[in-house]
């Protein structure tokens, strides 16, 4: 039953990624042409069949519940950036360069939401993770306002719930 | 309605300069390596974005806005790890960051 269970997990996790490529091969190409479409449609067979063959299909790398999330997490991801973005302009017209090093605790399971977490905070402006060890996030904060706003844990539970 | 679709794309288009503009900046006038990683992460993203927000306007809706898109979503993947890459190596050769380590 389980086997089952994760074979089936498995053929849709294939279906979607085929589904995705498809979307990005015809967004990037643009043509609607029938026999263009059927050319289109056996390269990304092509490559979906080699991406199986290497096992790249598996939960972690493709995990699917995220994938349904990541449309609300972009859109949470683009206003962190903004309130962040204008704190490090803020710094940086001002002569106000007090940064900090702080050390954080990332409460996601596994390896692809801690890896989640730590792009996260790179990548709103002000605050660099510098280094992960297992649980231990060292970031670099530009200013005592952005540590405080990380140390809050607001992103952290934002991103474990995610993957839940 | 055109004009001012028109309207806010230049409003965009003036905020993405003046990001980059401060990012720039703040390369040149941050201290340290690890406060010029946060201006250049400016650029990447609030720069960027306010860019490719402002072609989308312009451009109208179809399948061009799409294509731009795309641009800041591989951003995102790309912009966090050569950031983290850069302090990662700068902090392990030996440079410590201009401040009090706090620990918690």
């Amino acid at each position: 039953m389980a086997t089952k269970q994760k074979h089936s997990a498995k053929f849709l996790s294939f279906i979607v990624y085929f589904v995705v490529l498809f979307l990005l091969w015809y967004i990037l190409s643009g043509y609607l042409k029938p026999l263009l479409l059927f050319f289109g449609l056996i390269s990304v067979l092509f490559v979906s069949w080699m991406s199986y063959r290497a096992r790249a299909i598996d939960s972690d790398t493709f995990p699917l519940k995220l994938l349904l999330r990541l449309p609300f997490y972009w859109l949470w991801l683009t206003k962190e950036i903004v309130k962040s973005g204008l704190s490090t302009t803020k710094i940086i017209w001002s002569n106000n360069y007090s940064p900090e090093l702080i050390k954080i605790k990332a409460s996601q399971k596994n390896s692809t939401g801690i890896a989640n977490y730590a792009n996260a905070i790179t990548l709103t402006p002000g605050t660099v993770t510098i280094e992960v060890e297992k649980n231990d996030l060292l970031v670099h904060a530009l200013s005592k306002e952005l540590s405080k706003d990380l140390q809050s844990g607001e992103m952290d539970r934002f991103i474990t719930g995610l993957d839940k | 309605m055109d004009n001012f679709v028109n309207i806010l794309s230049m409003i965009s288009l003036v905020l993405g300069s003046f990001f980059i503009f401060s990012g720039s900046l703040g390369l040149l006038k941050l201290p340290d390596l690890f406060g010029r990683i946060h201006a250049a992460g400016l650029i990447d993203t609030l720069g960027s974005g306010f860019i490719v927000l402002s072609l989308i306007l312009y451009s109208g809706f179809s399948l061009v806005s799409f294509k731009l898109l795309l641009i800041p979503l591989f951003l995102l993947f790309t912009s966090p790890v050569s950031g983290h890459a850069i302090a990662l190596f700068a902090y392990e050769s030996g440079l410590k960051p201009k401040t009090k380590v706090n620990k918690k």
